[in-house]
């Protein structure tokens, strides 16, 4: 529906609210920056069903191929083989704890990794079925409550916990997901890059918290799409880090870095975030954490 | 990959049987320059338009390509016979018959040549089952007429495949396919007859992806040192293969080919680099790990079955 020219939002999902009018947020020990890491285990099927939806400009790859496209397949399926425990090794070196968004069929068709996460101590949200089956305004409202479902209860009987966060694959919504990811017993969601903090969004069934990731550094955002040099990004997360810290002192702030394990776990680029991340953990006070304990936290200020 | 069509099992890097190379190398590092002819009219491909900026003939998107067996690619061999590398040239065959002065200067080098297709200009992924059987065909004898060579491996032409294609490859006799991207060392294929295995090329520390967006040399050469440095220490735990894939017109210009001689100053300055041919990576991996991988693969997707 186009907007009305009214005050605040076109949507109702979340009323408008300007950083500097809100109670200042307080992290615990009142440390100013919370940093956390969502590691995307995106699977990109060979033959998706021919109603599904998928990103015109999806990552990976070279151009785009005729079917079948062995090379973005093969460039993306190098994350769960060989980059994610890259990811894994870096961010637990740095003291960072992992938050990884799973989708159905990586968990179906992985189960040794799932496990292997688990063991490393790692908080799994919902990422939906498949990166080549986005939800969008196109699906049936059945069809997106069962693809939501239908995650959660996979990861739920293979991690043995039902995730309480969500990231749509493609971070692609229709304008029903927040109220379904509410129904579905969903506590906070991912989708929405508008936000240094946590904020509160509202549905007819049930509140939802927004962790909002940051986006610019966002490694397919940065190195993919914008093709920034890995001395720029490596620059952008550490710049970004230290001006929040320092906002952070008045009102606490949190970043989020989303990570590709077939991007950043690349042998030549692991390097330029371990570099960042080496800079980011020396600021003083820095609370690295999962996404649950973000939400959580934003809960009780 | 571990879903359909199931032509690769999972195994993690975190839980692998360990590869030794040969004098327990770190790295076998094979360096594959892609010797090419674009056609200046190719046939028509209702999938795939080699020259999309304008009607055919495209002459300046031609003319760029055309430029690196004119020039770019006798730079680029100075450098390359000064550090005496074992290339692995990944070629259109029809090379041999178009431009026989660059055939005999890879043959008289001892050059291992890897089926890049006949034309970069002709994409597999239009041919039916027997057309691409006779592809093979003609890879295999194009190649043996012109260097008396057995083919052993191919990258697709412009990377183009079918769902077939790694049955049609073992069947053809070829062992080693360079267009899975997914690992830093070799992995068994599964196909009817073989063995095949994947042998990692890269499109990523590849002088055409880099370059045809808006990177310049040295953001390569710090690519590539960056990618050897953890490759190269994570292969004191197990062997890795690192591929550097190059494109004459593209690395053998004037203001880049410095930029190869720093890559291989520092390459082949390291001790435990195996600076091999990807059919050796290929034969090696065969002969000594094959059996461990496929075994340990069941062990992994025991926990899919238990679960």
């Amino acid at each position: 529906m186009p907007a009305e020219r009214s005050p605040g939002m076109d949507h109702s999902h979340y009323p408008y609210s300007p950083l500097p009018a809100r109670s200042p947020l307080i992290w615990p020990s009142r440390k100013p920056l919370a940093i956390g890491a969502l590691v995307l285990l995106e699977h990109y099927e060979w033959d998706p069903p021919a109603d599904a939806y998928s990103l015109r400009n999806s990552s990976g790859g070279l151009i785009k191929l005729p079917a079948p496209d062995y090379v973005q397949l093969t460039h993306r399926e190098y994350g769960h083989r060989v980059g994610v425990f890259r990811l894994l090794d870096t961010l637990e070196r740095h003291g960072i704890p992992v938050t990884v968004a799973v989708d159905k069929l990586t968990a179906v068709h992985y189960p040794w990794l799932i496990d292997h996460l688990m063991q490393r101590g790692c908080e799994l949200v919902g990422h939906g079925v498949a990166a080549s089956q986005l939800i969008t305004s196109k699906l049936s409202e059945e069809a997106e409550a069962e693809i939501i479902t239908d995650c959660l209860d996979t990861l739920e009987k293979l991690s043995g916990s039902r995730p309480s966060g969500w990231f749509s694959p493609e971070g692609v919504e229709s304008s029903r997901t927040p109220e379904l990811l509410a129904a579905a017993g969903v506590n906070y969601v991912c989708d929405w890059p508008n936000d240094e903090q946590p904020y509160k969004m509202t549905t007819p069934v049930g509140d939802l918290v927004s962790l909002p990731l940051f986006l610019e550094v966002d490694d397919e955002f940065a190195l993919w799409h914008r093709r920034a040099s890995l001395a720029s990004w490596e620059g952008m997360i550490v710049g970004a880090a230290t001006r929040l810290h320092m906002d952070g002192q008045t009102s606490a702030r949190h970043m989020m870095l989303t990570l590709r394990p077939w991007l950043t776990g690349q042998p030549f680029r692991i390097r330029s975030l371990d570099r960042a991340l080496s800079q980011v953990m020396q600021l003083e006070g820095v609370w690295a954490a999962q996404g649950n304990d973000i939400v959580s936290a934003f809960g009780e200020s | 990959m571990a879903l359909p069509p199931h032509r690769v099992d999972y195994l993690p890097m975190a839980d692998r049987p360990k590869i030794s190379w040969p004098d327990e190398a770190k790295v076998a590092l094979w360096i594959a320059p892609n010797i090419e002819h674009y056609e200046y009219l190719p046939p028509r491909d209702p999938r795939r338009n080699p020259w999309p900026r304008s009607p055919h003939p495209e002459v300046q998107g031609y003319s760029q390509r055309d430029y690196g067996n004119r020039v770019g690619f006798w730079r680029m061999l100075e450098v390359l016979d000064e550090y005496e590398v074992r290339c692995t040239a990944s070629t259109n065959l029809a090379v041999f018959e178009h431009y026989p002065d660059i055939g005999k200067a890879m043959t008289d080098r001892g050059w291992e040549i890897m089926s890049h297709g006949i034309y970069n200009t002709r994409y597999l992924s239009s041919l039916t089952e027997e057309e691409e059987r006779e592809f093979y065909v003609d890879c295999v004898d194009t190649l043996r007429r012109h260097t008396g060579q057995d083919l052993k491996g191919m990258l697709g032409p412009a990377v183009s495949n079918t769902v077939l294609t790694p049955d049609l490859m073992a069947e053809a006799g070829l062992i080693y396919h360079a267009d899975w991207l997914h690992d830093d060392q070799p992995i068994p294929i599964k196909v009817d007859g073989g063995p095949l295995v994947s042998v990692p090329y890269s499109i990523e520390l590849n002088d055409v992806p880099v370059f045809l967006h808006h990177h310049d040399t040295q953001e390569f050469v710090e690519m590539v040192k960056a990618q050897f440095d953890t490759l190269y220490e994570e292969g004191g735990t197990s062997g890795r293969v690192m591929a550097l894939a190059l494109h004459p017109y593209l690395m053998g210009m004037p203001h880049r080919i410095q930029g190869l001689e720093e890559i291989l100053d520092y390459l082949l300055g390291h001790d435990g680099v195996w600076q091999t041919t990807a059919s050796e990576i290929a034969e090696h991996f065969i002969e000594h790990h094959y059996e461990e991988f496929v075994d340990h693969a069941e062990v992994i997707s025991a926990v899919r079955d238990a679960s």
